[in-house]
């Protein structure tokens, strides 16, 4: 909200007191000024010129050579403005000015050939509207010369500052005043009420009548008769202009005026277009439409708070008047409405429609109850005075449901409790008093206050605790350097996944983190998918069942960029809802997992002069899966299936399951799914479940002593049929041998025409040793040759060499 | 008789060993000598005939004739090798090292890596909670009342009425204060949602970590001076900092605190908005509704609640100016930390 200082002045005597203090004692009480608009700074270059001549430019139709005055020497400037004209005073920018409208600097300039030394303004270029019809024709009694900022009295500071939702009290130029009161110790004052009225009653204008009180507690309204509309007196256009509004006439004026004076929104209606001389606010009861004053036609849930006359709704309460009984050129009488609604049905109908007007901004935070009467006075009065209306005698105040002044005790070693500090109990009482409480009670351990109503977010002893912190200073509170720690035990839940990921490093792997957002197409290739309620586009309006969509994309992207040999992982979470759930009504009807992928695709290493090409395959996968498990004590794990076909995703793939659960799966990525990406090249990948895997018990570690005796260590290899598995043979070696064999590998593998049709040379490397003594040559050969006939009589497998 | 001979083939080898041009003539020698059937072989063959009282004086001068032999060939013959590995099998040294390639973590997770282990240094634990959650936890319980603006403070993606994606990690407060009685202290690291026109400063989603501590003497000074001692770790400790009044509805009072800002030194810059200040996080002293909504005594205990986002810290740091690049994942920028 824009604040005007000179404005703010109205209330509080600032005038010892910098632009800088003020500034930083408002952002630091919680009133966060965002930005500041110094005028004198802002206009500091520009002076009020005097056109001396004014001559066609020989190059351009649309264009005059002027020459201008400053006072000191006349300057020959190019304007293309139609009402420019000799012996008018405007607003001079000599070179070196900086033009606040696209902060540009003016500079000579040379246009179709003729030099210029300067421009003339627009009101649009200064920023004072956004009037670009014409330069500014001042006022012949201004001085030539005189800089503007003392000319025009453009000696404002306009400051932005950020209100919070718990400050509706400050949505005003009083509301900050106060704050200000309390920060610099002064007084405010409010400005007077002095009501020449007219012998005509109001309450023979126009009953009131509240049908909902809960929702309209109270309704406060005032008259003026026989005003005549028109444009508002230049100093209230200027405020209005200062803080970003446009003036539109005396009456609509005031109202916004008197809002940003007192915070409290004023509607005014056109008393003669009130049928029936009477207002109703009432809720409806059905669905409705109304038409407000911008033309539109609004459909209206049941339960809408309306003001009404005896026919019909003439006003969306608190939010915006109706086409039927707005103010026009012709008005003569007007009826100011000033109220309090409830902030939750305000609320409800703005959320509903759609709109949000500066009206039920404040309603919808909080509008203090008991000042409608004197603001509705206030504005009256500023109407009369700027319309020649006069104002009707009495006003209106219907209050069927009177909010009270709430109390609150303050115990002042609970300030301390909080803060951590003591801050003398006279200082508390200052400061909440300044900021409008009245001591009721004082007691040696307690305070007890009566809080002003327009303060609606006191209400209990913290809210006091931090209006005291606030305005004595967070920065005045002092640092502790020493805390204590308490002993025991340390939980660390993101540990595991940490683990994952600094062994996926070393594995080679980036980490990339995918939006869980998705477009229903890349949620809809696996698991059950949950769509958003209000999802901000297509491509994001479901989440995430799976990492692969994700990461496909990723890939896609990378590889377009040239990144064509990927080695990527992700840990993150995915969400499917159960089978047979249509709406999540509970956590139970949903899952949230952590997974954890790793894909990879193209080389296994960068192009390199030193080895020849390798590009990922089944194998390098399946190895980084295996190597993963070994590090993250699941050793005893074994890939333990294999599949051709018959999954989503992949074209063969290997799994891996413990107690039935399925804890990672992994393969090669479908040429079908990776057509969906455009990715021509293979793809690998494999997903952990690592929630599951987190929790499992793992058996602590332990050591192993280091082997005393020597192993023996024999090669053998085989021809088997190109059908036999490696597993089968692996499997059939470990069981047909006794417990000296400790190991098998496989190291080659090859087929080729002098093995013969369909077939394949496997050969395996065996270790043989025993823990306590040295095997004898004998024992060694004697298992090794019976291994041999073993695998030739179950495999018809041939012993190769030899 | 045999002592000549032995001074003979001392000599002999000497005069050889100081003709050797090539590895060759080195094994020529070597053969010559040393072999098992060399000179020095034929001495020991002679030294059967020495009488008694000779042979262990003999026998010991032959033994140092033949290690000084050895040695000396030894020696020749490591220089060869080494010479001619420099001069014959010369190889381009300056060919690229093979390297291997090691991953990293991105660079939100290095830098939430940081924030951890500082607060763990503190006495944190560190839990997690789930993305998408219940509004009562995410609202109602954190003290935003139904039809509140505070709640328009947080732009929401609702999966329905009840259920939505999490707008801050504060949830993760609530649940752990349900399941532990104080004292409680963790931080609360996660990805958050908000419904805000994905730009180059904001993105549909973001990460977050959270504070808690809460016991019977929590104060907002030790608030003060836990962020302060954060901020001086992981920013610098000639930080300069301020901590300004703000609002969230789970805690009150409440705090922003700002640090100089690091591109500009408080000069007031683009990024700061001229100000010389940068928000880097938002805190505050638990609120005494939310203590109720999990069952803690407000008399009792009291505590105190922050906040901040990882990726603008990130940004700053790095001089980041597009969040959405850390969501692209490209394999450019993933190498660069």
């Amino acid at each position: 909200m824009k604040i005007s200082l000179n404005w703010l002045k109205e209330y509080i005597d600032l005038s010892d007191i910098s632009v800088e203090q003020i500034v930083a004692a408002l952002t630091m009480s919680g009133l966060e000024v965002e930005d500041v608009i110094n005028e004198r700074e802002k206009y500091k270059d520009f002076i009020v010129g005097f056109v001396k001549e004014k001559n066609k430019h020989p190059n351009a139709d649309k264009l005059y050579i002027c020459t201008v005055s400053t006072g000191k020497e006349d300057l020959q400037v190019i304007c293309g403005a139609t009402n420019v004209d000799v012996n008018q005073k405007v607003v001079f920018a000599p070179i070196g000015t900086l033009i606040p409208k696209g902060n540009s600097k003016i500079t000579k300039a040379k246009i179709r050939g003729v030099e210029s030394f300067g421009m003339i303004c627009a009101e649009d270029e200064l920023e004072l509207s956004d009037d670009h019809s014409g330069i500014m024709i001042l006022d012949d009694r201004l001085k030539v010369g005189e800089p503007i900022t003392e000319a025009l009295a453009l000696n404002d500071v306009v400051m932005e500052i950020a209100i919070t939702p718990n400050r509706p009290d400050a949505l005003s130029h009083i509301g900050v005043a106060r704050d200000l009161a309390a920060l610099f110790n002064r007084e405010i004052v409010l400005p007077k009420v002095e009501l020449k009225e007219s012998s005509e009653k109001i309450t023979n204008l126009v009953s009131i009548e509240i049908e909902d009180s809960i929702n309209c507690p109270r309704y406060s309204a005032s008259a003026v008769l026989n005003l005549k509309i028109k444009e508002s007196p230049l100093w209230l256009q200027e405020r209005l202009t200062k803080i970003g509004l446009r003036p539109i006439n005396n009456v609509v004026d005031v109202t916004n005026y008197v809002m940003y004076e007192t915070g409290q929104p004023l509607h005014a209606f056109d008393l003669d277009k009130i049928s029936g001389k009477k207002i109703v606010v009432k809720s409806t009861k059905q669905e409705s439409s109304f038409t407000t004053l911008d033309s539109k036609l609004r459909k209206l849930l049941p339960n809408t708070l309306m003001i009404c006359d005896s026919e019909r709704p003439i006003a969306l309460a608190g939010i915006m008047g109706g086409e039927n009984s707005e103010i026009s050129n012709d008005t003569k009488n007007i009826l100011i409405e000033s109220a309090h609604f409830s902030p939750s049905s305000i609320r409800r109908t703005s959320k509903y429609l759609g709109l949000s007007t500066e009206a039920s901004y404040r309603f919808e935070r909080w509008v203090d109850p008991s000042s409608t009467l004197f603001v509705v006075q206030r504005a009256a009065q500023l109407i009369s005075e700027m319309s020649n209306g006069e104002i009707a005698k009495g006003y209106i105040d219907v209050y069927p449901n009177k909010i009270l002044e709430k109390e609150v005790s303050l115990r002042f070693n609970r300030v301390k409790k909080i803060l951590g500090y003591e801050i003398p109990e006279q200082e508390i009482q200052r400061i909440l008093t300044k900021l409008g409480c009245k001591l009721l009670v004082e007691s040696k351990e307690e305070v007890r206050f009566l809080i002003p109503t327009f303060r609606s977010d006191l209400e209990r002893e913290i809210d006091l605790i931090e209006e005291v912190a606030r305005i004595y200073g967070y920065n005045n509170i002092p640092t502790v350097d020493r805390i204590a720690v308490t002993l025991g035990a340390k939980i660390d839940q993101t540990e595991f996944a940490d683990k994952i990921k600094t062994l996926a490093n070393a594995l080679g792997f980036y980490e990339m983190i995918n939006n869980p957002l998705q477009s229903e197409h890349l949620a809809s290739i696996l698991g059950n998918k949950i769509p958003l309620l209000n999802p901000q586009s297509v491509d994001m309006a479901y989440l995430r069942t799976t990492l692969i969509p994700g990461a496909l994309a990723t890939i896609a992207k990378n590889i377009n960029v040239g990144e064509k040999n990927l080695f990527l992982f992700e840990i993150g979470n995915v969400f499917n809802k159960k089978e047979d759930v249509t709406e999540i009504k509970s956590f139970d009807d949903f899952t949230e997992e952590q997974k954890a992928l790793f894909i990879m695709t193209g080389r296994m290493s960068e192009k390199s002069w030193h080895s020849s090409e390798k590009f990922v395959d089944f194998y390098s996968l399946k190895g980084m899966a295996e190597s993963l498990f070994e590090k993250i004590s699941l050793d005893n794990v074994i890939l333990d299936s294999y599949y051709h076909g018959e999954n989503p995703i992949y074209n063969y793939f290997f799994a891996k399951h413990i107690d039935k659960k399925q804890i990672c799966i992994g393969g090669s990525i479908k040429k079908s799914v990776l057509k969906e990406f455009d990715i021509q090249q293979e793809v690998f990948c494999f997903e952990l479940d690592l929630d599951y895997i987190k929790n499992l018990k793992r058996v602590p570690k332990k050591y192993t002593e280091l082997l005393k005796f020597p192993k023996a260590v024999r090669d053998f290899a085989f021809i088997f049929d190109k059908s036999t598995s490696y597993q089968d043979v692996i499997d059939f070696i470990k069981k047909s041998t006794s417990k000296f064999l400790k190991s098998v590998s496989l190291f080659d593998l090859f087929e080729s025409d002098n093995l013969g049709k369909d077939k394949k040379s496997m050969a395996f490397s065996l270790e043989y040793y025993d823990e306590n003594r040295t095997l004898t040559e004998e024992e060694v050969e004697k298992e090794f040759l019976s291994l041999i006939s073993l695998i030739e009589n179950k495999f018809h497998a041939k012993l190769r060499g030899n | 008789m045999l002592e000549d001979k032995i001074s003979e083939v001392s000599k002999l080898f000497n005069d050889d060993i100081s003709k050797v041009n090539s590895l060759k003539d080195l094994e020529n020698i070597r053969i010559k000598f040393l072999s098992r059937n060399g000179l020095v072989a034929e001495l020991f063959e002679k030294l059967k005939n020495v009488s008694k009282e000779e042979k262990p004086k003999l026998g010991k001068t032959l033994n140092d004739l033949r290690n000084s032999l050895t040695e000396k060939f030894e020696s020749l013959k490591q220089q060869f090798e080494e010479s001619v590995n420099n001069s014959n099998n010369k190889i381009d040294l300056s060919l690229p090292g093979i390297k291997k390639t090691i991953g990293s973590k991105h660079i939100l997770t290095q830098t939430l890596d940081e924030i951890k282990s500082i607060f763990k240094s503190m006495g944190f634990s560190i839990f997690e909670g789930p993305e998408l959650e219940s509004d009562y936890n995410n609202f109602s319980a954190l003290n935003f009342p139904e039809d509140h603006p505070a709640r328009d403070m947080q732009d929401t993606f609702f999966i329905n009425k009840n259920y939505l994606l999490r707008t801050h990690t504060s949830p993760v407060q609530i649940r752990v204060m349900q399941n532990f009685k104080p004292p409680v202290r963790v931080i609360m690291p996660g990805r958050v949602y908000r419904n805000e026109a994905v730009s180059s400063r904001s993105y549909c989603m973001f990460h977050q970590v959270e504070g808690l501590f809460v016991d019977t003497d929590v104060t907002f000074a030790e608030l003060k001076g836990t962020l302060v001692s954060f901020a001086k770790q992981f920013f610098g400790e000639n930080l300069r900092y301020r901590f300004r009044p703000s609002f969230f509805p789970f805690t009150e009072p409440s705090a922003e605190m700002d640090i100089t800002c690091y591109l500009c030194k408080g000069e007031g810059c683009k990024v700061c908005k001229q100000t010389g200040w940068l928000e880097i996080l938002g805190c505050g002293m638990v609120d005494p509704n939310v203590f109720l909504n999990v069952g803690y005594d407000p008399e009792k205990y009291t505590g105190y609640a922050f906040g901040m986002g990882i990726e603008r810290t990130t940004m700053l740091r790095y001089g980041i100016d597009d969040i959405r690049t850390f969501f692209d994942n490209d394999l450019r920028f993933l190498k660069q930390f």
